[in-house]
């Protein structure tokens, strides 16, 4: 036999059949049904807004890549998460936002939060609710005439604020006119794209736990832990736990910015501390600043999560305090 | 069947087993071949001693080097013949090492004398005359492991066999039940412990089958999960106990042993016969006709793969062992040792060629290691040379079974980086 020459590597030589586009594929097509609604509910401009976005998000990562002179090939060689952070700041904002607000987030979201520091994976904060929050500040005085950041009835008749908002102004939930199934629906209100309607994010959600690619543990936590937070709040009353959960864009970054891999702790007990906290900052900000204030609860606790990592280590196996020596079982 | 309440360990990972390919497939004895590269390093410890001298002739069965420390074992020639030399060859690892090249020729077979009665020291000096040695892959001498410094009371025959492809162990368990049992309780006499637990995963429910009938012996049925064979694992699923970190099986009184090396100690206690040959599991989509194999030890690869109906051209990867811990073999020319379960040449289709990507802390790895540690922290640590930090996200405690690297979606080779790591921490003591 002729000595064949093989592919020499460490163990282990078979890896699950799972890889980073795979994931990213996954996410986007858990957006899909968030999209779909938003474009029903919103009309067809919501198609060029996200399209713009995603577009911009992909070009500014190949740009960048050329500009750090990287071979073409590598630079157009891009992981889904580009498409991944453009998609969901298209859908992040409101139909009638201005042409050159999302492609100013996806620019911002893509080269500085991301490439700057080091590309996928390195990124401190998620980059889609940073470029929103860039936007946001910087267009504040252009968002409250139409709201960038996402808060205005859709049809433009009435340029007023998303249920939340009112309920968070009035502070009462009894005068908005507005039912927990059009919440849950998203007939008839304002808000962002993908943000309105809860039955398209819940597709997406059960979607992505049946992949496993998020667990589905963690957007439950963190919106049990505003919504009781929020409760508590208001002396316990509980008829503001499921508004506060179905309004604004909570629901949205609970489940598809917040659960972002890098920017969440990697143990089961860091990310339990990571979502109860940031229920509790969220709930609390949102009542202290009497508005929608998911993405800079987030981005706020974004940055701690490098902390929460160093601080819960997982005991390796056999550091025990109690041995079971011998069991009852063995000692005939 | 009954349902059985299945015992397991903490996380770990559900692979494809791939043992389909063999299971079936009864251990046939490969014919002799005409050149034997015996190495004199085939388990942890010591090289041994070579006892015969360029142009001997020996008997198969014959002592030709005997254990060279306190941690070592004595070697047998597999075959009657010439000593030609001893030869320096690369080992699997790539590294040169020293190999006795015997060629067959006629003569007779050399057996060990009798043991007149068979108490625990007999045993025990059997063992360590035979050159015993781990047969699950480590090739921990076994007469230290049976002489414990610590009080014992349980032994624990491994037969979960958690590795995909390899089915050795399993066909053992079919075909020589009983010499198993055998030495297994041979095993127990010499530590003095009368409680013999076997663990055996679930996707060897017919070995289980038969190894039931055994009164005196307890068998634990296991889920089939990777890596439930590993030593901690095994002991923790089929006794409740934890292993100390960084602590022996012994420090909660157990010891573990191989179905394999309890066939080993019966051939050597019972027939006289001490360790030369062993069985492995020739698998993988690359081998024309795969096979459970009984070869004797410094056959050449390239002769078995070649008794096997040659590897296809599409094989892409030739491995030592089982494909989760086994090594990359770069070219044929190597040998069988006493530590070898399986030769898988795999093709494009089974083995990961994938090149890695950035890590996006997914966490993955974390959520399998079955001893709880930190893969992608001690990636990164390692990738900046930071040693000492990566001991913090438990670096020393791993035990490389490669669940991590096997989740990874960026495919990232932290194996690597933690045995990297661990060479770099020892080289700093």
């Amino acid at each position: 036999m002729e000595s064949k020459r093989f592919v020499g590597s460490g163990s282990p030589h078979i890896k699950d059949n799972t890889c980073t586009k795979r994931i990213m594929l996954d996410v986007i097509i858990s957006l899909i049904p968030a999209f779909i609604a938003g474009t029903i509910l919103f009309g067809i401009r919501v198609i060029p807004v996200v399209l713009l976005s995603i577009l911009s998000a992909v070009v500014s990562e190949v740009v960048y890549n050329l500009l750090s002179k990287k071979p073409f090939k590598q630079a157009v060689d891009i992981d889904l998460t580009s498409v991944v952070t453009g998609l969901l700041i298209g859908l992040s904002f409101n139909v009638k936002v201005a042409w050159f607000v999302p492609i100013l987030a996806s620019i911002f979201a893509i080269i500085v939060v991301k490439m700057i520091f080091g590309g996928t994976g390195n990124n401190i904060v998620n980059p889609a609710l940073a470029g929103r929050c860039f936007v946001f500040i910087s267009f504040l005085g252009l968002s409250t005439a139409y709201v960038s950041g996402g808060w205005v009835d859709p049809n433009g008749i009435t340029v007023g604020a998303t249920p939340l908002a009112n309920i968070l102004e009035s502070g009462s939930l009894y005068n908005i006119g507005i039912s927990k199934l059009d919440l849950f629906l998203g007939r008839n209100l304002a808000g962002c794209i993908g943000e309105t309607s809860k039955i398209a994010i819940l597709i997406g959600y059960i979607y992505l736990s049946i992949r496993k690619v998020i667990d589905f543990k963690w957007p439950l936590i963190y919106l049990a832990t505003t919504g009781l937070f929020t409760v508590a709040l208001n002396g316990f009353d509980f008829r503001w736990f499921m508004p506060s959960i179905l309004s604004g864009g909570l629901m949205f970054v609970a489940v598809f910015m917040a659960t972002d891999y890098v920017t969440t702790p990697n143990t089961g007990w860091g990310n339990t501390v990571y979502f109860i906290s940031l229920g509790l900052v969220t709930a609390g900000l949102r009542m202290a600043c009497q508005m929608e204030v998911v993405t800079f609860a987030v981005l706020l606790m974004n940055i701690i999560v490098p902390l929460i990592d160093k601080w819960i280590v997982p005991k390796p196996f056999g550091t025990i305090k109690k041995q079971i020596m011998p069991p009852k079982e063995t000692q005939k | 069947m009954a349902k059985v309440n299945l015992k397991t360990f903490h996380k770990g990972i559900h692979c494809d087993d791939n043992k389909h390919i063999t299971r079936d497939k009864p251990i046939e004895k490969m014919p002799l071949v005409d050149d034997y590269f015996v190495s004199l390093s085939q388990h942890i410890g010591a090289p041994s001693v070579a006892v015969v001298e360029k142009g001997d002739t020996v008997n198969e069965g014959q002592l030709i080097a005997k254990e060279g420390g306190n941690v070592s074992a004595n070697i047998f020639s597999p075959v009657c013949g010439q000593v030609i030399g001893t030869e320096q060859r690369l080992n699997k690892f790539g590294v040169p090492a020293n190999y006795i090249h015997i060629k067959r020729s006629e003569g007779q077979v050399a057996t060990l004398p009798d043991i007149d009665k068979r108490d625990a020291i007999a045993i025990k000096e059997r063992i360590a005359l035979a050159g015993i040695v781990g047969l699950g892959g480590a090739g921990f001498p076994t007469h230290i492991k049976i002489s414990p410094k610590k009080p014992v009371d349980t032994l624990i025959i491994n037969a979960a066999e958690c590795e995909p492809y390899l089915t050795c162990d399993y066909r053992l368990m079919i075909e020589t039940t009983d010499d198993i049992i055998t030495g297994a309780k041979l095993l127990a006499k010499s530590l003095n412990v009368s409680k013999i637990i076997v663990g055996i995963e679930e996707n060897k429910l017919e070995a289980y089958q038969l190894l039931q009938k055994y009164s005196d012996i307890k068998t634990v049925l296991l889920k089939k999960k990777y890596p439930q064979g590993g030593e901690k694992q095994l002991i923790f699923a089929v006794s409740g106990r934890k292993v100390p970190a960084k602590g022996l099986p012994m420090d909660v009184g157990v010891v573990v042993q191989n179905v394999a090396t309890c066939k080993a100690v019966f051939d050597a206690c019972i027939k006289n016969k001490p360790l030369y040959e062993r069985v492995i599991t020739v698998s993988g989509l690359g081998v024309n006709n795969p096979k459970n194999l009984l070869v004797r030890v410094g056959t050449p690869y390239a002769k078995i793969l070649e008794y096997c109906g040659g590897i296809k051209d599409e094989t892409v990867k030739l491995i030592s062992g089982g494909p989760m811990m086994g090594v990359a073999l770069i070219d044929t020319t190597g040998v069988v040792s006493k530590t070898d379960s399986g030769l898988i040449a795999m093709t494009e289709e089974e083995a990961s060629l994938v090149q890695p990507s950035p890590c996006i802390s997914c966490g993955r790895c974390a959520a399998s290691c079955p001893m709880n540690l930190m893969p992608m922290y001690i990636d990164f640590y390692t990738q900046a040379g930071d040693y000492t930090t990566s001991i913090k996200y438990g670096v020393e405690h791993c035990i490389e079974c490669g669940c991590c690297s096997y989740v990874c979606p960026a495919k990232r080779a932290l194996v690597q980086s933690i045995k990297l790591c661990k060479a770099k921490l020892k080289e700093k003591n």
